[in-house]
């Protein structure tokens, strides 16, 4: 490279920068130097734009809030798996006191976890398991969920009837549970028939395009949708709606989000199952702060679904 | 004479793998053809239409813009925000989300012209911004405002015939072409190639912007995670239908097919009721496939 004035005064300038950027990341490092016994713990969120996973991070953040000498530092993977596993490797080389993982996926997100056991970091998992376990589990039985959906359905068709099904992204432990859950109410009642499944992926868009086709494919046949979240149960609730086929079909959900919520309140939507997300936050704080103070704590804790249909939505609307 | 005539057979390959995939879910279903399907399939494939001409522009002068699903999640956010049933009359939604479209198409095209970037890099700065705007204007949460629903199908027909019409008859789209052709032979020629990229860049996000508000009409939402890769489905309907990647070769009728056949696999493939696992594989072979044949059509 030839040093003409303008790459001159170019290389001063990233020097410049550099030098900058390291005051201000030292300065950083002063500022969040730990107060002597403060407890520090890192919590890696899958997807702030999930409407559940933000309101289960929300729990966490101000639950952790409300406890004295621990701090509590959340980022947002996105969904994306490597990212995640950055974000562990950062928690890592700050040596917090202990992780909270909301981990994006079954077997992909396992690396991560083997990571933080590695260093020796107390590790909490919350509503979504890996390959490897961690030192506690907080999160709600998923084969529950679906259990409990497809019963519903169950008993609303008298064990007699076409259900069609929408995953949410193949692979991830909530979508597999609550299919295997889902299973297990069809070999019980051998009159139910499942006329057909896909996934949607969590998408509402993309449940509202497949209902519209399965509409055509299957109209007639089935009278009942399970989907495995609520998103993608507003997707079909909208299709079915608009070929006005909505009243001979039972549609279910699960998540209990706040539109699905309000669509049950106005008749639109049957039923959703209620995972409770303040109920998880909760727990997985207690959990970090204990396991970072290395007293024992469960292995697992289960947080109980509940079924909210219409007759029992004022329990669940704040 | 000879290109017309190039063109026609070009058009007619494509034509004909769409309608040997219709023939074949016509015969293995008896469900695809009829009118209510086939409406489905018209109102599903707005969005990527929309989307599609829009790019088409952009491809046309050798850019790319791999912006548009993101930006598709900003502008619907931005209009389920003024949404608010009884806070603003209809218009001023729908405004704001063209507006917030076409803002990031001009930002898009003035870095292009102006700042010399490469669009590859520009448009990809572009898609994680306006994801990251899309979660901070909705606080990472589904704005639920939405009631009234805008026709997709005619949205997209209106893009598409004005579209269609503009670039035959209008100066501006003769500039489109020959800037994509050839860059010097246009600015020699005196085609004021920045301003003809501009305003490419600054279409291609309006309509992305109006993609934006009829997505969040229909799913009666502006969702922040919206529009996940739509920019590769509408791509791939540009390209599909005859457009050079390198820019001054295309058309919009062949986008529309493009845009047809990828909407008909999609809808064919639900209705078959094939595993999602298989689903994503035979997308991507009969993708190929298409664009493979046409050519091989194309030359012969």
């Amino acid at each position: 490279m030839r040093l003409t004035p303008r790459t001159t005064a170019a290389a001063f300038l990233a020097v410049g920068a550099l030098a900058l950027s390291a005051t201000f990341l030292s300065g950083c490092k002063k500022a969040e130097a730990r107060k002597e016994g403060e407890l520090l713990i890192g919590f890696s969120s899958r997807d702030l734009s999930a409407e559940y996973t933000a309101k289960l991070s929300e729990a966490i953040v101000d639950y952790a809030k409300t406890k004295p000498g621990v701090k509590l530092v959340m980022v947002d993977a996105q969904s994306d798996v490597q990212k995640q596993f950055s974000q562990v490797e950062n928690f890592i080389a700050q040596k917090v006191d202990a992780i909270i993982l909301n981990p994006c996926e079954l077997e992909a997100s396992t690396p991560a976890v083997d990571r933080i056991k590695a260093a020796g970091i107390p590790l909490v998992l919350v509503n979504q398991t890996t390959k490897s376990a961690g030192d506690s589990y907080i999160g709600s039985n998923d084969f529950e969920a679906g259990r409990i959906a497809m019963e519903a359905i169950a008993k609303k068709l008298n064990g007699q009837g076409g259900v069609l099904m929408l995953h949410g992204i193949m692979g991830t432990s909530a979508q597999l549970q609550r299919e295997a859950g889902a299973r297990e109410v069809f070999a019980k009642y051998p009159g139910l028939k499942l006329v057909d499944h896909q996934t949607a992926s969590w998408d509402r868009a993309k449940a509202m395009a497949l209902t519209e086709n399965w509409i055509q494919a299957h109209k007639g046949k089935f009278s009942a949708v399970f989907a495995h979240n609520d998103e993608m149960a507003m997707g079909a609730l909208l299709a079915l709606e608009r070929a006005q086929l909505k009243k001979d079909v039972y549609v279910i959900g699960i998540d209990a989000i706040a539109q699905a919520l309000s669509a049950v309140k106005e008749g639109r939507l049957d039923a959703t199952v209620f995972q409770d997300a303040v109920g998880q936050g909760k727990g997985s704080v207690d959990a970090a702060i204990l396991l970072a103070k290395k007293q024992s704590c469960p292995k697992e804790t289960m947080i109980p679904f509940q079924l909210i249909t219409r007759d029992n939505l004022s329990q669940f609307l704040k | 004479m000879l290109t017309l005539d190039r063109n026609l057979l070009h058009r007619f390959g494509l034509l004909f793998v769409i309608l040997l995939v219709g023939l074949g879910l016509t015969l293995t279903t008896d469900t695809f053809l009829s009118v209510a399907n086939l409406t489905n399939v018209a109102r599903q494939v707005s969005i990527n239409g929309i989307l599609a001409v829009g790019v088409t522009f952009v491809l046309l002068t050798a850019g790319v813009d791999l912006s548009l699903g993101s930006v598709v999640a900003l502008s619907g956010v931005a209009c389920a925000t003024f949404a608010h049933p009884g806070d603003h009359p209809v218009f001023v939604p729908i405004a704001v989300g063209l507006l917030t479209g076409a803002a990031c198409g001009l930002v898009n095209g003035v870095l292009v012209t102006r700042g010399g970037v490469a669009p590859f890099i520009v448009t990809l700065g572009m898609m994680t911004i306006a994801r990251g705007l899309a979660l901070i204007v909705s606080g990472g949460r589904p704005v639920a405002n939405m009631s009234n629903e805008l026709i997709p199908v005619l949205c997209f027909a209106g893009v598409a015939l004005a579209a269609w019409f503009f670039l035959r008859n209008f100066r501006l789209g003769r500039h489109i072409y020959a800037v994509g052709g050839n860059e010097n032979a246009a600015r020699a020629a005196g085609v004021p190639v920045e301003r003809v990229k501009l305003f490419a860049y600054g279409l291609c996000g309006l309509l992305t912007g109006l993609a934006g508000v009829v997505l969040a009409a229909r799913i009666t939402t502006g969702q922040p995670n919206a529009g996940q890769a739509y920019e590769l489905d509408a791509i791939a309907a540009v390209v599909i239908g005859g457009t050079s990647l390198a820019g001054g070769v295309g058309t919009i009728t062949g986008t529309l097919l493009g845009v047809l056949l990828i909407g008909v696999i999609n809808n064919g493939l639900d209705l078959l009721g094939v595993s999602s696992y298989y689903q994503a594989v035979i997308k991507g072979v009969i993708i190929v496939g298409a664009v493979w044949l046409d050519r091989r059509q194309a030359r012969s």
